[in-house]
């Protein structure tokens, strides 16, 4: 089932980075949360270098009350650099246990996700995608991808309230609405981002933050 | 919902184009936490700043030192200024991350990182030494490219 993943990962392919960089400098730790109108996470990584992280993950499946916790490691596989733009490209695997929960009654099973991330951005514009994969065993093997595009209205210098204006589009096979379109507001500053928006396609929220010490 | 998808990707498409030129030639910022002298009107690092801006950038060749208080006061102290060009600096978390691991270093008295000018600025502690392969390798630990580097008094004086 796993390979099945990696093969619709495969074909999904590679451009853009939609949630904030998971690795972060060397000797850095990052604290996220996400959640979308599908389901809530949430990670805590540790980078030893700028090129991967290894954390700690709780995955909140709503729709389906799946519950994956376990350990994650995420690979920045390439950053170009430019003067005005940066993009990445990321790998991600996490490895761990899923169970069902509140209505589901699913037992505990050895469980695996595996995704990519890509980006480019400017201080203008942002261009991200992001494709992920899992294996629940038999409580559930699925896929998803979602890309997203931002403007940033105004530029802000080092310190100042970051301010971009976002829209993600992701697909996820199983749902009865198959395409889900989100607006969201971005909000950076320093070592903190937050994302707030609203999917349009299933009324449900978005609430994404991240930050870094 | 493909009539989006197709919208989308011709945005994506012509981002480059505007990126770029807003780069070079559209942005005005108001400067919050860095001061620039020496180059007011100027329009240096593709960036025109506004008439009450108090950046202070003291200018050697292309690269400019940023002045902040942190910086003045370690230049008072006799330290010595280094300016680094920075490659794919483009956000704050890229501000943090060289924040973080040079602020952290015994050799090094002040940091700022100044987005507009695309800079990492530095003062080291009298009497200390980086060379260029320990910086540029300081900074790509902190995961970006150090593209080229001024130093000394002069950097300061001018």
């Amino acid at each position: 089932m796993l390979g099945k993943a990696l093969i619709i990962l495969g074909l999904l392919a590679v451009t853009d980075a939609a949630h904030a960089r998971p690795v972060s400098y060397a000797g850095g730790w990052t604290v996220m949360e996400e959640t979308d109108r599908g389901a809530s996470a949430a990670i805590i990584h540790y980078s030893p270098s700028a090129f991967y992280s290894v954390g700690v993950k709780a995955d909140w499946d709503r729709r389906n009350d799946l519950l994956f916790t376990g350990g994650q490691l995420t690979w920045l596989a390439k950053r170009w650099f430019g003067e005005d733009y940066q993009a990445n490209l990321y790998i991600w695997g996490a490895a761990g246990i899923a169970k069902g929960i509140d209505d589901n009654p699913g037992e505990e099973q050895l469980a695996g996700q595996i995704g990519v991330m890509a980006d480019w951005e400017t201080r203008r514009w942002f261009l991200g995608y992001r494709a992920a994969g899992r294996d629940y065993g038999s409580l559930d093997a699925s896929a998803f991808h979602a890309a997203k595009v931002g403007v940033a209205p105004y530029i802000g210098d080092t310190g100042d309230l970051h301010t971009w204006l976002m829209v993600e589009v992701d697909q996820r096979p199983e749902l009865r609405d198959t395409v889900g379109v989100t607006p969201m507001i971005r909000f950076f500053k320093g070592e903190a981002l937050l994302e707030a928006g609203w999917s349009l396609t299933d009324d449900q929220p978005l609430l994404n933050f991240q930050y870094r010490f | 919902m493909i009539r989006t998808l197709l919208t989308i990707s011709l945005f994506a498409l012509a981002a480059p184009a505007f990126a770029q030129d807003n780069t070079a030639h559209n942005s005005s910022t108001s400067y919050g936490s860095g001061s620039h002298f020496g180059d007011q009107g100027a329009d240096h690092a593709g960036h025109d700043h506004k008439a009450d801006d108090h950046a202070s950038h003291t200018m050697v060749s292309d690269l400019a030192l940023t002045r902040t208080p942190e910086i003045d006061a370690a230049l008072a102290a006799g330290g010595e200024p280094v300016v680094v060009k920075v490659l794919g600096a483009v956000c704050d978390f890229c501000a943090t991350a060289m924040n973080k691991t040079f602020g952290r270093r015994d050799d090094v008295s002040a940091v700022h990182v100044d987005l507009d000018a695309k800079t990492l600025n530095l003062v080291l502690i009298p009497g200390a030494e980086m060379d260029d392969k320990r910086l540029r390798k300081l900074v790509k630990k902190s995961g970006y490219k150090a593209d080229d580097i001024a130093r000394g008094a002069a950097l300061s004086q001018r």
